[in-house]
């Protein structure tokens, strides 16, 4: 490609100059031509949506609300207090203190566990760092979007709130949909 | 007022001294001796005022109606991003990175990705490449929607704005099925994108592409011969060439006033060389021109789109290099050597070569570019973007000089700053 552009590569763009004849004309002629464009959409029919009676559903890859993830069979945690998520996050706003399971007391299915996983929600950017940072799927981004409360302090997600199964609040679309 | 500003060296009041030379006087220029045949009246305008698209404060200096100086007022959206990068590695600078410009985060990602890409040297697949082109162009529809609802509301135009924010919902609504997130999807990743396009993408989009062109058409019936919107627009505020080139000015502001200065021909990155496409330009720089070439260039975009969906060659959509790239996730339950990989990418990131680098790329507001000086460790040592708005924002004031105030606010909204790329 070469520069500078040849001329059939430009678009010029031009308009009259406005007022005189063509403006009179314009004035009615034009706006008619404008009103043409209003008119059509009554019949296109409104696309808005009653939100929050009406949800927009969300396709598979949106990223909401954290999840963590137990094994269905055993019921272990995943999580095995690596801290690559919060390595990996960008807000800094995961915090992961790490315990040794025990015979007596097993919480994961690894040598390690979270005894403490937090995360701070009104930091977060939901980037999805954590969940492609996480090398045993432990955690994953949901599709919760409605997360707004009355106070900081309670944004701030423990392992047990991330852990449940949450509320269905938030449709999802099939892939391909 | 004096023009010159002395730069102290290294005094103990070095800084002090600076300050102090800062002139803050409300008039950028002197106004000239003729008595003015009113008293002048210095009003703030903003930060907090819809017509100003943003936080942005503009001093004005008025005579009666019309505008004898301006000076505009930024920092008010100020967040230290460029000085937050440096304490990133260079993976987790690029969510970071995005949020700057809030309506061209791919735009962000893309200067930032390709600088860091040109200092590591690293090959971008072909597909990788095709889908960058694809969602920048998205991008750039997406920006000039929202300008064109907003700016036609500043001009009276309300349903305009309705109608933009719907198509530019369709868009988001993509954004969000090929990336997660509808704004800062973090998509443009280095090395190439971080997902291949989900299956279904490539028959929504192309039901976009059918119907772009004739909402384009259809705001254009509505605007583009419209005699309030001509008599608002043609004529009004120009600034030649010459002015808009030695202020900096980039994008559609210096494309109406004639220059084609488009850097996907000029210096094209990405594959935009393959593609065909034309550059809209204007011929009297005014806000018509303005107004008519970022419309024409939501239809060029559309014709873009269009080429990289049918050519989209076959390939892998980020680059092979395990030194940069996350290995892929089947391999990390299999592989030991792609875990270990993993782990040394997410906690220290890849290490970059010393260099400085400059990438400049084509955004809907004009140049957007990264620079990004590297010190050989995993984090940059100096991250600076060039963005488009705070360069042509300078020219508001001689474009508005002597115009009415409410060219004032019409100039403006054509000239689409977006204050979170301004202040940074
Ligand atoms: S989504 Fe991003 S910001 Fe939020 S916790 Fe995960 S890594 Fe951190
Ligand atoms: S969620 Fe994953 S990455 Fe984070 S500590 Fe647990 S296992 Fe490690």
């Amino acid at each position: 490609m070469a520069w500078p552009p040849s001329p059939d590569e430009l678009i010029v763009v031009d308009a009259p100059e406005p007022g005189g004849a063509g403006g009179l004309y314009r004035a009615f002629g034009e706006t008619l031509r404008g009103l043409k464009t209003t008119f059509a959409r009554v019949v296109e029919g409104p696309t808005t949506i009653q939100y929050p009676e009406e949800k927009v559903p969300v396709y598979p890859r949106f990223r909401g609300r954290h999840r963590l993830h137990r094994f269905e069979d055993t019921g272990l945690e995943k999580c095995v207090g690596c801290s690559l998520c919060a390595a990996a996050c960008p807000a800094d706003c995961i915090r992961v203190v790490a315990a040794e399971n025990t015979p007596e007391h097993r919480v994961s299915a690894g040598e390690r566990y979270a005894a403490v996983y937090e995360i701070n929600l009104s930091r977060c950017i939901f980037c999805g760092y954590c969940e492609v940072a996480c090398p045993f799927d432990a955690i994953t981004m949901g599709h919760d979007y409605e997360m707004s409360d009355y106070n900081r302090s309670d944004l701030i997600f423990t392992k047990e709130m991330l852990l449940q199964e949450p509320f269905e609040r938030t449709p999802l679309r099939a892939e391909g949909e | 007022m004096s023009t010159e500003l002395d730069r102290p060296t290294g005094a103990p009041n070095a800084y002090r001294e600076q300050e102090a030379s800062i002139d803050l006087s409300a008039r950028m220029h002197p106004i000239p001796a003729e008595a003015p045949e009113q008293e002048l009246l210095t009003l703030n305008m903003g930060p907090h005022h819809p017509a100003t698209h943003g936080v942005l404060r503009l001093l004005v200096t008025l005579e009666g109606e019309v505008v004898r100086d301006l000076k505009p007022i930024i920092g008010y959206v100020h967040t230290g991003i460029e000085k937050t990068a440096e304490d990133k590695s260079y993976w987790k600078a690029i969510p970071v990175m995005e949020r700057m410009d809030y309506l061209a985060y791919y735009f962000n990602a893309m200067a930032y990705c390709g600088a860091v890409e040109t200092l590591l040297d690293l090959e971008v697949p072909k597909r990788a490449q095709y889908l960058r082109v694809i969602h920048l162009e998205l991008n750039r529809i997406m920006s000039h929607l929202v300008w064109l609802g907003t700016s036609a509301l500043d001009l009276g135009a309300i349903s305009m704005f309705w109608y933009c924010f719907r198509d530019r919902e369709k868009i988001l609504d993509l954004f969000e099925y090929s990336s997660g997130q509808r704004m800062h999807t973090r998509y443009i990743q280095v090395g190439g994108v971080i997902d291949d396009l989900p299956a279904g993408f490539d028959a929504k989009l192309r039901t976009f592409l059918d119907d772009m062109p004739t909402r384009v058409d259809q705001y254009l019936d509505l605007l583009n011969r419209n005699e309030i919107a001509l008599q608002r627009l043609r004529n009004v505020c120009p600034l030649d060439e010459a002015t808009l080139l030695s202020l900096g000015v980039t994008g559609p502001l210096l494309r109406a006033a004639g220059n084609p200065w488009d850097l996907r021909k000029a210096m094209p990155y990405s594959s935009y060389e393959d593609f065909e496409f034309a550059i809209p330009v204007g011929r009297k720089g005014d806000n018509y021109d303005r107004f008519a070439v970022r419309c024409a260039e939501m239809k060029e975009s559309v014709r873009i789109i269009r080429q990289a969906l049918d050519g989209l060659p076959e390939g892998p959509w980020i680059t092979e290099d395990r030194k940069v790239a996350l290995p892929p996730r089947h391999e990390l339950a299999t592989s030991m050597e792609a875990l270990i990989h993993h782990f040394k990418l997410v906690t220290e990131g890849y290490r970059v070569p010393p260099g400085e680098v400059y990438y400049p790329i084509e955004g809907p507001r004009g140049e957007y570019a990264v620079f990004i000086r590297s010190d050989g460790s995993s984090k940059p040592a100096r991250v600076h973007m060039r963005d488009p708005s705070f360069v042509n924002l300078q020219a508001t004031a001689p474009m508005t000089k002597d115009a009415y105030i409410a060219d004032l606010i019409a100039t403006l909204a054509m000239l689409d700053p977006v204050l979170g790329g301004i202040d940074r």
